[in-house]
């Protein structure tokens, strides 16, 4: 029988001493993400730490890590850089290890004539941009968590990021990639233009959340960057259908401004309380070379002219590229919320994305809003709660809900009194009018109760690729698969 | 003849004076004349201002024993049948009031801060709802006219050449004594950030010479806080930090040098009643919330308004 | 040992809005909430039953019954029993009438001490507290920041009080009134997630006129000894932003500004 002394004297055997991290403090930080950062930054996490963190080297020492803890039901939590929000990184096995990418560390190629470059998971997106930068380039990839993200972590949950109506979300990006298997296996998916070689089986690893294999390396696609060019629109709207009607007009057309959002009201305040007079804000950035750039400007414009009546003004575009120029986190922006979690009752709040087409997302953003409003029992506790669409396509966008709230309870019941309660509202509308309850983060741990609603019939093949790729059921327990002995962290 | 009593609390001397002003209002034409009280230590300074100042000196009363300066009054009630008592609103004058209108069985208002005369009646104005709303209350018949009256609002600028008759009174009533002072110290300068009047915060830009906005500071008795990115730099410690995840700080005036405002940071400054920024960008989101913004170097600024402040100082001696 | 909390609940005054185009303060949906002074007392109650778990408290408050859903959420806290005292009659009582209420009802009861706070976030006249001090005849202080655990119990207790420039050191006798000052080493504790739902009617007891047996033109307001005649609003302007140089005509707006402030 495996137990916790066992698992680590097998670990030394398999690794030399400085890739075995059994900092208590690390592993009570590793124990939970940003799910329960409330409850963490207060120390009175519910659910068991790992019994060690380890930094392999290489895919061969991943495959050795997967197939002893395949052979003895030990779970594995593959990690990058931490930035989850949805429990993907929590822990709920008494038996587990954290396998960190933190060593896969290797920048292996850029190349720039093929236009794609070739990393190992544990680099972060914005060393690897810094790199592209310098010679002209990017990667397209802006999530809010640039700075602190890395490749592995941002391809196995199907990150997006803010720049993604003009370069598409990872799954886009990525050309091909190697990952590790439970038995050992390590699968290279090459990099080619495009094939139809049978299903595109880069799928099965993007966005699978450590769930059905662990993600060593990956090639994405590059782009030339222009920022000289960038341009910037800003308008007050008297509503935010308005707003979703002007997004639709510029995506129908055929333009991709990189950047095309609108706000509510409650959440323009968040971010553009100088200027947005209690009305919502919509915003647009135009980005590529020049012609690119004025053929979006021109689509931006008739567009907008097309519902002046909804616009009640223009704002003045030096505004919005100053937000522009502050938009991403950093780990001390982390450290910072933790700091104050500490110190006082309260956070920087919490958000849940959905996606549905362009007719169905002002439906369920009133419904959650008013739902929330009339049955939420806590709801004189919010002090914020709003929405944006952030990321448009040609047949429908997403909504971002932000909500936050004064925390009127002890640190260990916040999620159950406040977030869950919101969350499940939001989720529950989506699911009803057909969107997605995940636009872009993932399904981690607490989402994992309407998996199955999400999928509908086609949550078969879901559930065949995980009793394919993973039978013990060691990679991730509780992502994405709903397992009934995680019910009692849940509720 | 009306007969008003004040009483005079030694700790807060100009205060019970001003409270004449308050009797001055209420009688308005009428024929009034003026009692002082106080007890412990005679109070000189008093003499020329009212008609009569009443002392005393017994030492079995200290001047924190509310319950035996309460019968005191109820004595003295007995005998001159006063029309009116007024009371600062001391800490203890806010204890002593309600006591004697109790044992008196009259109503009493409290904090007046203006008196106006209404179909015969005297009105006299309170605020409530942390002063967001003003309160007109009436007494309805019942004698003596009983109020406290809030600190430094009135001010009584009668000439001191009163023919002042002094009484020394010696209490019928005095009971054994239920509490007992230990010891009194000082408040602090405090160290926290919440608790200082007025706050000279650093954002940013000002960590070259961050220590310089401590002269500031200095010369207007304030504090110094910081923006988190002045924090996250090392510049300033973590206590300092104002903003949602640092501290929510209530102080009167906020100097925002070199802070841009984002929500966060503003979310620290919910309570505050004027802001000041300076800035080199009219536009940062701050200059909306402020009302003064001057425009260019904060550290510049910090010279010249120190330097402002000092002169106008020496100039006033 | 048996604690008194005299708590009561106000309107949460932070959260009005003010109507600059009407000159009206927004009062409607306002929420009830626990008195931010009276919390501190009934924390620092919560805090001594805590380490004396024999300790038994006591909420109290006079107003309408619609305030029952608070007084389940304090007793929810650990709190053994609340008395509300509501009637009809008693609306619009003055501080001297509301004073005779609740003294009324306390003279009937035993008790080692009362806690309550200084001052009420609506009203704000602190008369209560003291008006009962006499009633009951026992000694009462405001203001009080700290009490010293130790003791508080014994035939007197040792508290600390802010006295404006001060602070002062007193040994009270108790009985005695105490009433606290918003202090942040006395933060009320939130409901265990058990407890949030948990049945609390049956330590409810409602007290009516039947039971003290005022005439009614003794209370409410006949019963009163003052009267508001008339409420307003003080003229709030929108702030108007100037923005200035940074030379000496700035400087001097500024200094200006500062005088007219009295921060200088």
């Amino acid at each position: 029988m495996m137990n916790a002394e066992n698992l680590l004297k097998n670990l030394r055997g398999m690794l030399p001493e400085n890739q075995i991290n059994t900092n208590p403090d690390d592993l009570y930080d590793a124990a939970a993400d940003r799910y329960k950062k409330y409850a963490k930054a207060r120390k009175v996490l519910d659910v068991p730490s790992p019994i060690a963190i380890v930094y392999p080297n290489s895919a061969e020492e991943v495959s050795r890590l997967l197939v002893f803890c395949n052979k003895n039901q030990v779970n594995v939590i593959p990690r990058g850089g931490k930035t989850a929000t949805e429990g993907g990184l929590e822990n709920w096995k008494k038996l587990t290890i954290v396998i960190d990418s933190e060593n896969l560390n290797q920048i292996i190629k850029i190349d720039e004539y093929n236009m794609q470059a070739t990393v190992q998971a544990g680099v972060p997106l914005q060393e690897l941009e810094d790199e592209l930068r310098k010679r002209g380039y990017t990667t397209g990839h802006s999530p809010q968590s640039k700075p602190v993200a890395k490749l592995g972590g941002l391809v196995a949950t199907r990150s997006i990021g803010q720049f993604s109506t003009l370069y598409g979300g990872i799954e886009d990006m990525v050309v091909g990639l190697e990952c590790v298997f439970p038995d050992g296996h390590i699968s290279r998916i090459k990099n080619v233009s495009r094939r139809a070689g049978g299903p595109d089986i880069r799928h099965i690893a993007i966005g699978n959340e450590g769930t059905l294999c662990y993600i060593t390396e990956v090639t994405v696609k590059l782009f030339r960057y222009f920022p000289e060019n960038n341009k910037f629109y800003g308008y007050l709207l008297k509503d935010i259908e308005t707003g979703i009607s002007i997004l639709r007009e510029v995506m129908v057309n055929g333009y991709r401004p990189s950047v095309a959002r609108v706000y509510s009201e409650e959440d323009a305040r968040q971010h553009f309380y100088h200027f947005y007079k209690d009305k919502c804000v919509l915003l647009f950035m135009a980005e590529g070379n020049t012609s690119m750039v004025n053929a979006t400007c021109n689509g931006i414009e008739e567009a907008v002219g097309r519902f002046s009546d909804g616009i009640s003004e223009q704002v003045d575009s030096k505004l919005i590229e100053e937000w522009f120029n502050h938009l991403n986190w950093s780990q001390k922006d982390i450290d910072d919320e933790v700091e104050g979690m500490i110190e006082n009752d309260s956070h920087a709040g919490f958000t849940t994305e959905i996606s549905a087409d362009w007719e169905t997302i002002p439906k369920i953003y009133h419904n959650v809003i008013n739902r929330i409003r009339n049955e939420y029992p806590r709801a004189h506790d919010l002090t914020m709660l709003g929405g944006h669409s952030s990321h448009s396509y040609i047949n429908g966008t997403n909504m971002y809900f932000v909500y936050n709230y004064d925390i009127k309870c002890n640190p260990e019941d916040e999620m159950r009194i406040y977030h869950h309660p919101l969350q499940t509202i939001i989720v529950e509308e989506t699911l009803i009018l057909g969107g997605s309850m995940c636009h872009h983060h993932g399904i981690g741990k607490y989402r994992n109760e309407w998996t199955t609603e999400e999928h509908g019939s086609a949550y078969y093949m879901l559930e065949k690729l995980k009793t394919a790729f993973d039978p013990n059921g060691i990679m991730n327990f509780g992502t994405i698969f709903p397992q009934e002995e995680g019910t009692k962290y849940q509720k | 003849m009306k007969k008003s009593l004040i009483y005079i609390e030694q700790n807060h001397f100009q205060n019970s004076m001003d409270l004449l002003e308050v009797v001055r209002q209420v009688y308005d034409a009428e024929e009034y004349e003026t009692y002082g009280v106080s007890f412990g230590a005679s109070c000189d300074e008093a003499e020329g201002l009212f008609d009569y100042l009443i002392e005393v000196p017994d030492q079995r009363i200290r001047s924190y024993d509310v319950i035996n300066m309460t019968n005191v009054l109820e004595e003295l009630q007995g005998f001159y049948h006063f029309d009116s008592i007024l009371f600062p609103a001391t800490q203890l004058g806010r204890m002593l009031a309600p006591r004697t209108a109790m044992r008196l069985h009259v109503g009493l208002v409290a904090d007046v801060t203006a008196i106006r005369h209404k179909n015969g009646f005297v009105e006299m104005v309170r605020p409530a709802f942390s002063g967001k709303i003003m309160a007109g209350i009436v007494n309805r018949n019942r004698v003596p006219l009983m109020m406290s009256v809030r600190q430094n609002v009135f001010s009584y600028q009668g000439a001191s050449q009163k023919q002042t008759e002094k009484i020394k009174y010696s209490p019928i009533r005095i009971e054994d004594r239920k509490i007992e002072l230990i010891e009194v110290r000082e408040k602090e300068k405090t160290r926290d950030i919440r608790e200082s009047e007025i706050l000279i915060s650093g954002g940013g830009g000002t960590g070259r010479y961050f220590p310089k906005l401590k002269h500031l500071a200095d010369e207007l008795n304030a504090q110094v806080s910081a923006s988190r990115k002045t924090v996250d730099s090392g510049t300033a410690p973590r206590s300092m930090q104002v903003g949602q995840s640092g501290k929510t700080v209530s102080t009167k005036l906020y100097m925002a040098l070199g802070i841009s405002g984002s929500l966060q940071h503003m979310e620290g400054l919910k309570n505050v009643e004027n802001i000041v920024s300076v800035n080199t960008n009219r536009d940062a989101p701050i200059c909306s919330r402020s009302d003064i913004v001057v425009e260019g170097d904060a550290e510049e600024f910090i010279e010249r308004l120190t330097d402002k402040i000092k002169w106008e100082k020496q100039s006033r001696e | 040992m048996k604690i008194m909390c005299l708590v009561k609940f106000t309107p949460d005054v932070e959260n009005f809005i003010y109507d600059y185009e009407k000159n009206v303060l927004v009062r409607e949906n306002v929420r009830m909430i626990l008195n931010p002074d009276d919390a501190s007392a009934l924390a620092f109650a919560l805090k001594i039953k805590n380490r004396r778990p024999e300790t038994s408290i006591e909420i109290i408050t006079m107003a309408p019954q619609s305030v029952i859903p608070h007084m389940e959420d304090l007793l929810r806290l650990k709190v053994d029993k609340a008395t509300l005292i509501s009637d009809k009659l008693y609306v619009g009582s003055d501080t001297y009438i509301t004073s005779r209420i609740l003294g009324k009802y306390l003279s009937s009861v035993a008790y080692d001490c009362i806690l309550t706070g200084t001052g009420a976030m609506d009203g704000d006249t602190s008369h209560v507290p003291s008006q009962l001090g006499e009633l009951l005849n026992i000694c009462q202080m405001s203001n009080v920041v700290e009490i010293e655990e130790e003791t508080f119990g014994s035939e007197s207790a040792v508290i600390e009080v802010d006295e404006e420039r001060n602070f002062a050191k007193y040994k009270i006798c108790m009985p005695a009134i105490l009433s606290l000052q918003k202090v942040r080493n006395y933060k009320l504790p939130y409901i265990k997630y058990e407890d949030l739902e948990r049945n609390v009617k049956d330590q409810i007891t409602i007290i009516d006129n039947e039971t003290l047996g005022f005439e009614s033109n003794q209370v409410g307001i006949s019963g009163s000894l003052t009267q508001v005649s008339g409420t307003f609003v003080k003229i709030m302007e929108k702030k108007d932003k100037r923005v200035v140089r940074n030379d000496s005509e700035g400087i001097n707006t500024v200094y200006q500004f500062l005088r007219d402030k009295g921060f200088v």
